[in-house]
């Protein structure tokens, strides 16, 4: 197989795609099973979830290959084989589990478990057919024991806790063979590994199709994962007509196989070499749209081992010190080979070793000498997880072979830097690279970075701020520094500045790890050389996170950096505010799709040219391809955008800032009382503006009625607030104010925002007196202001037709000030009609590190409670689009926050709506390319990839939305973390490229779904300039656009 | 073995060839037996002149493992410096005679010479004194003498070790060095032992040997024909053209923007009596607490489109002083530079009034052809419910 092309499974067709078949066409009526706490938790019957799906996909060479090479003789006697089938089959949704005791009872050991799908071929009916009895012999049976847990015991809890990979859920199809990790699971809940699968996936019968056995073996875990039944169905039935029976059969070899519960007293002391095997991918593959060829910026990387060996290292005596540890094991290279990974008791070589190897060491203090015994414990894939990290560390050592410089996690060619002298600062390329195992198989994923480094040190800025402000120069420099990232003279270190220390100075004296105490002048003289020039300077802190080294040593405490020897990186904030600064800037940053592959090419000529960067990655089996992944993706349909009475499908380009102004909106608010302030300097600009306001309303449908003008003496804070003041106070009816500054004043918009939203709620619109000063642009500025003016007030501009009744789509955001000092802000949004038109907003302000879900809970009650005022019913479907959430959160996400917010629902009475939480995550890696005709280019709005390069724990996706301008094409990436809505790939693909049409201050798609945009522009406001919650009259209006 | 001295003892001795290298302020500097590069690494810090430094090592994993400590930091580009910098690593070995290693101004031997056998000591000590030949050698070993302080001590100080002298001994072959080879040496050492044991010498001793002929042999700009190279790196500095030339002018033209905007905000505030007038916070406009020497204080003018920023002014920053010296060489430095714009005379820097137009949001193009055609579009109707399943009770 091409890793460089990932089979695409065929041209998507319905007929493949088991779950897109109604369920009549399965001739099984969707029973309901016996719930315990309904909620949708259940799979009904025989589809499998979407999001829990499983994919035809891209098998990817290495499972098929390792599992062949595995598999014992089915002869063998194997573990845990079923001795009892207690099944009653008659129950729909369980039609096919199993409920085998097991031989020995494991308390509290959560191991795999074990899950033997049911042989079902979704594909051809009649091919099935033919193919069952084969299938029968090869496949072993579903196999899981779970002790019914009492009646409203979270089985979803459980599941969990089954968790067979560290880190991975049962539920979504993590491998059933070989790993285990304890889960938490609760005490009544003692499932057995009993294992098998190996032989599911090896199919060593040639007319069983890999694909064939992959998808249907996806199958088998999908009625597992999610369906949280009392009696556990663990392997699906198949659709239609075959009827699975599955009767035990004799088990592939269990010996090779996981089992990794202690082993019973009496079986040989022999200990078990597990060998990973590789899971199943996950149903998410959608087909709507029409396919074209996509390149990402993941690069195939071969694995030429056949398998990563891992040992256990003990020593004997023990041996407290690592460094001694490592010391010992680096005397027996002649055994272990020159190519390990050792982290003081983890052994990985990519050679087998005997299963057992005693050594002897030395240990030099005392002279005691000591037995190393090295024992396999397991056989992992290549590609397995447990090597990535040191697959990772391989190649920051390629990186430096190759002259990058290390700046923070990314390497940097200081050869190729960009020096922009005007605004004294450099820009360094590189690149962000890691190795992932996605579900295409294991990638190099290359991101062309760019790090802006400053010639100033901060004591350098720390001096122009002084020239510049002595009264408020503290407050000036925390504002500056604080959150910025500095990195020193004197090495390649990066730190975050979280605060600054004025009462010290570099004469201060701090201690060295040895004990002794100097001061930091003679610090840096003694060690660098490097004479402190001002010594007056206040220190910089930096409090690292606390973390432990391994060792147990607890790193904490402070670091003190001198402002002298630390340079600034990033772009400056008064740079930010410049455009035209920011366009010298983004010129060189802002690399198009040619480019941009143009310099990934360029780092795997220069990776693959160089013998001793080849060599270093041949340690371990590994070769980077030289060539870029290019695989299919799908564009999805265009939309129609409906206006009041027009309606048009977008056209390429996604941009329908026309038609907006010529048709009118869906719904308008009349302006007949509205007020505008405005210095005496802008009174030209204001009458201007408000003459072609009533110009160009007419077409919009808005109608505007003649303002209150209110013309100030000058443009102080104070005179706008106690004029807007004062204007609300006489005139109770305006509807809104809207104000005309000089200048960007944080200051002043803050203020009036506070004066607007808080304290006398009322819609405002704050506009820079530039933006209307050009004469031949103020038409299409009017039109702008007033279309979002329209949208303040309760208008609506336009909408997409969502095929789903009573359905409710939330987007979450936070805001963190970078300081860290406040607290961090959740912008909340629900809609509240079918049309989508109608949204609810909330704001809830956190403590750091409180957690989020605090504040959501009430927010979605008073979402749902004006859901109801509305419609009079509670929403059925609930989509939840939640921004701002990392890898490693994923899993809080899903064990902590989705069931409070299930347990939110529950304070409804019988109230239990579906439920889609998305996870939105817009800062990631992943650059999508148009390919055609050997040419790199950007991709068209609405492209999608769904397969390849998605991560194999969840049902996730990357869509690029929006249309690009400048730069390259940064998709979104959606993972739907739960999803019992049923809402097929397919569903969750177009629902989010729909909500992403929906953002009304911009006529066109943008990157996210519309209510994470309108969230995040909430938590903005509410954090940035309001500093408190808005008024909960403001809450039906979209008042923060 | 736990040393009792503070700062550590190796530490002491990277120390007394740092406080050499203040002192005499060698330019070519050669490591033998630098292994980890620690030396190197240190004196790469406080260079005092150092132009070239190298390390040689027989051992190359080492070398190869520890080569990157040597590149230059970021700051390194950020903040090139004054003087050159060329660090090398070879592999060899210290009895072998290698052309590159001709020339060199200071060598030093940290704790190697204990690790040859005899025979290989006379050797290294032709090869080193005779051949290369360098202006000052600095040789540290243990001191036998010492060894009975040492705490646990049995044998010597290291397994690798092939002989420990005492004083004597390594003064005798010391003294003998002198004679040969025309040099002149003086003895000291680090970690001096307390109270009635002074007398049993440093811990460590080192001779410091300085060529009584100085007359300099020609630095043999070779390809090493018996070493093998390991690492390059040539830091970044002003002594590189390109770079002081590129540096100098992003300074000038950094200043005399400064100074141009500075002039354009007065101007703005002086037609403008808005006494409230808004401005921006400050990094925008600062002034440069400098006291303009008054000779060079020329007004910033403007004529026609152009604002004319005295060259006199951009020289008085003192970033662009310390990279000029005269205001002569700084005009002659700008007025090769196509980057820079400066009248025929030379005195004053051209810079436009104003930017060049901010591009707004471009207006959409007319063409731009967006389908209006009313109720086409997606002429299913969709269901997702229904496509979803019978479930939907309502």
């Amino acid at each position: 197989m091409d890793p460089k092309r990932p089979p695409y499974p065929g041209p998507p067709g319905v007929t493949r795609i088991p779950w897109m078949q109604s369920v009549e066409d399965q001739g099984q009526p969707p029973d309901q099973p016996p719930l315990g706490r309904a909620r949708g938790l259940v799979l009904p019957k025989d589809e499998p979830l979407p999001g829990r799906g499983r994919a035809l996909g891209v098998p990817g060479e290495m499972p098929v290959r390792f599992g062949r090479g595995i598999t014992q003789p089915v002869s063998e006697p194997s573990v845990g084989i079923p001795r009892g089938v207690r099944l009653p089959i008659e129950e729909g949704a369980f039609g096919r589990g199993f409920l085998l005791p097991t031989p020995e009872p494991t308390v509290g050991m959560g191991r795999g478990t074990a899950v033997g799908p049911v042989p079902t071929l979704a594909i051809e009916k009649s091919d099935v057919k033919g193919k069952m009895p084969d299938l029968q012999t090869e496949l072993a049976p579903a196999i899981a024991k779970v002790e019914a847990p009492g009646p409203g015991s979270s089985l979803v809890s459980m599941f969990r806790g089954l968790g067979i990979e560290p880190g991975k859920t049962w539920g979504r199809g993590s491998t059933p063979i070989g790993r285990g990790a304890a889960g938490d699971m609760g005490a009544d809940v003692q499932p057995k590994p009993a294992i098998v699968g190996a032989a599911a996936l090896t199919p060593q019968r040639e007319e069983t199709r890999l694909e064939e056995s992959l998808s249907f073996l996806g199958r088998g875990f999908v009625g597992v994962g999610r369906a949280a039944l009392p009696h556990m169905s663990v392997s699906r039935g198949p659709i239609g007509p075959v009827s699975p029976i599955p009767v035990p059969f004799s088990l592939p070899s269990a010996t090779s196989v996981s089992e990794e519960a202690p082993i019973p007293p009496g079986t040989p002391p022999k200990v078990e070499v597990k060998i990973e095997t590789v899971k199943e991918p996950l149903q998410k593959m959608g087909t709507k749209g029409s396919p074209v060829s996509i390149g990402s910026n993941y690069i195939p990387i071969c694995c030429k081992n056949d398998a990563v060996f891992q040992y256990h290292v003990t020593f004997n005596p023990n041996v407290e010190s690592l460094g001694m540890r490592f010391g010992m094991m680096k005397e027996h290279r002649p055994t272990t080979g020159e190519v390990v990974a050792f982290d003081g008791s983890i052994l990985y070589l990519p050679k087998r070793l005997e299963e057992v190897v005693h050594l002897k060491a030395e240990r030099k203090t005392d002279n005691q000498e000591i037995d190393i015994k090295i024992q396999l414990t397991k056989i992992l894939p290549p590609s397995s997880d447990l090597c990535i990290p040191f697959y990772n560390v391989v190649l920051r050592r390629v990186m430096k072979l190759l002259g990058l410089k290390l700046v923070g996690r990314n390497h940097y060619d200081p050869n190729a830097v960009v020096i922009l002298g005007k605004h004294r600062l450099q820009v360094w390329p590189g690149y962000s690279t890691s190795i992932k195992h996605t579900d295409g198989g294991l990638y190099l994923v290359v991101d062309v970075s760019h790090k802006v480094l400053r010639n100033d040190s901060v004591l350098d800025v720390m001096n122009l701020i002084y020239q510049g402000s002595r009264e408020s120069f503290q407050d000036e420099c925390t504002k500056e520094f604080v959150g910025s990232i500095v990195i020193t003279r004197y090495n390649n270190r990066t730190y975050r500045i979280d605060d600054i220390e004025w009462s010290k100075s570099p004469k201060d004296t701090f201690t060295l790890a040895d004990g002794t105490v100097t001061t930091f002048v003679d610090y840096y003289r003694k060690n660098y050389g490097i004479t402190i020039k001002e010594l007056d300077q206040p220190l910089l802190i930096h409090r690292p996170k606390e973390r432990s080294k391994p060792g147990g040593k607890v790193i904490t405490g402070e670091i003190l950096l001198l402002p002298e020897l630390s340079f600034m990186t990033g772009i400056p904030e008064k740079m930010r505010k410049d455009f035209k600064a920011m366009k010298d800037l983004t010129m060189h940053i802002n690399v198009g799709a040619e480019q941009h592959t143009q310099s990934l090419k360029q780092l795997l000529h220069n990776i693959n040219s160089n013998n001793e960067a080849v060599s270093e990655l041949a340690r371990w089996g590994l070769s980077i391809s030289q060539e870029i992944l290019v695989t299919q993706g799908r564009t999805l349909p265009s939309e129609t955008i409906c206006l009041h009475s027009a309606s048009f499908v977008t056209s390429p380009s996604v941009d329908w800032s026309r038609e907006v102004v010529r048709d009118p909106s869906i719904s308008t608010v009349p302006l007949n009382c509205w007020a505008v302030f405005y210095p005496r300097r802008a009174t030209d600009q204001a009458e201007e503006l408000v003459s072609t306001f009533t110009r160009v309303a007419g077409p919009m449908g808005i109608r505007i009625e003649r303002p209150i003008r209110v013309e100030l003496r000058d443009d102080r804070t104070e005179t706008f607030v106690k004029s807007i003041h004062s204007q609300l106070t006489s005139e109770p009816r305006v509807q809104l104010v809207v104000c005309i500054m000089t200048g960007n004043r944080d200051d002043l918009y803050s203020a009036i925002k506070k004066l607007c939203c808080i304290q006398s709620p009322v819609p405002s619109q704050a506009i820079n007196v530039r933006t209307i000063s050009q004469p031949q642009k103020l038409r299409s500025v009017a039109q702008k202001i007033l279309l979002q003016i329209n949208c303040k007030l309760g208008g609506e501009l336009w909408t997409v037709n969502v095929p789903l009744k009573y359905l409710m789509v939330i987007g979450v955001d936070v805001h963190h000030d970078v300081s860290k000092k406040s607290r961090s802000v959740m912008g909340f949004v629900a809609s509240l009609n079918s049309m989508l038109t109608k949204w609810y907003s909330r704001v809830t302000f956190q403590m750091p590190h409180e957690e989020i879900i605090n504040g959501f809970r009430v927010c979605l009650l008073a979402a749902l409670q004006k859901y109801y005022e509305v419609n009079h019913a509670f929403p059925e479907k609930i989509v939840i689009y939640r921004d701002g959430v990392s890898d490693g959160q994923l899993k809080t996400v899903e064990l902590y926050e989705i069931p409070q917010v299930l347990k939110c629902f529950e304070t409804i009475p019988n109230y239990e709506p579906k439920l889609a939480f998305i996870v939105v995550q817009k800062r990631i890696s992943t650059t999508l390319y148009s390919y055609g005709s050997d040419h790199f280019g950007t991709p068209s709005p609405g492209t999608v990839l769904d397969h390849t390069v998605t991560n194999r724990d969840w049902v996730d996706f990357y869509l690029m939305a929006h249309s690009i301008r400048q730069g390259c094409g940064l998709p979104t990436h959606y993972i739907a973390v739960y999803n019992t809505a049923n809402l097929t790939p397919d569903h969750l693909q177009r629902l989010t490229f729909k909500m992403c049409h929906l953002y009304w201050n911009w006529p066109g798609t943008i990157r996210v779904p519309a209510p994470c945009k309108y969230a995040h522009k909430l938590a903005f406001l509410s954090g940035q300039y309001l500093h408190s919650e808005p008024a909960i009259q403001l809450s039906e209006k979209l008042f923060f656009l | 073995m736990t040393t009792p001295f503070s700062p550590p003892l190796y530490m002491q001795r990277y120390q007394f060839v740092i406080d050499y290298v203040k002192t005499y302020r060698p330019k070519k500097v050669i490591d033998f037996g630098c292994a980890g590069c620690c030396l190197l690494k240190k004196l790469k810090f406080h260079r005092n002149g150092i132009q070239l430094l190298v390390g040689v090592d027989i051992n190359s994993v080492v070398l190869l493992k520890r080569m990157h400590t040597l590149a230059p930091l970021v700051s390194d580009y950020l903040q090139p410096s004054d003087g050159p910098l060329t660090i090398e690593l070879y592999q060899g070995s210290v009895t072998e005679r290698e052309p590159c290693t001709r020339g060199f101004d200071l060598l030093t031997c940290v704790e190697l010479i204990e690790h040859l056998e005899l025979a290989e000591v006379e050797r290294f000590t032709e090869v080193v004194f005779g051949y290369m030949a360098p202006g000052a050698v600095i040789v540290t070993t243990p001191n036998a003498e010492f060894n009975p302080l040492l705490p646990g001590l049995r044998g010597f100080r290291n397994y690798d070790h092939k002989f420990e002298w005492t004083r004597a001994e390594f003064q005798t072959w010391a003294n003998r060095v002198c004679q040969e080879y025309g040099y002149s040496v003086h003895f000291t050492g680090v970690g001096e032992a307390v109270g009635h044991w002074r007398d049993v010498g440093f811990c460590t001793q080192i001779a410091v040997f300085q060529r009584i002929n100085q007359a300099v042999s020609n630095a043999e700009l070779l390809e090493p024909s018996v070493y093998r190279l390991v690492y390059k790196v040539v830091y970044p500095s002003l002594s590189d053209n390109n770079i002081y030339q590129r540096t100098l002018v992003n300074e000038v033209l950094y200043e005399a923007q400064h100074l141009r905007q500075e002039w354009l905000r007065k101007m703005n505030m002086d037609s403008n009596n808005n006494a409230h007038f808004y401005a921006p916070p400050l990094m925008d406009v600062f002034h440069h607490g400098v006291e303009v020497d008054a000779r060079y204080w020329q007004p910033v003018y403007q004529q026609g489109g152009t604002v004319c920023v005295p060259l006199a002014r951009v020289w008085s920053s003192p970033r662009v002083r310390a990279l000029c010296g005269s205001l002569q060489r700084l005009r002659e430095e700008l007025v090769v530079d196509a980057r820079v714009r400066m009248s025929a005379d030379g005195t004053v820097l051209n810079l436009p009034v104003y930017d060049e137009e901010e591009e707004a949001e471009e207006e959409k193009d007319e063409e731009e052809n967006v389908k209006t055609v009313s109720g086409i579009g997606n002429n299913m109707e969709e269901d997702w419910d229904r496509d979803l399943g019978s479930y939907e009770s309502v």
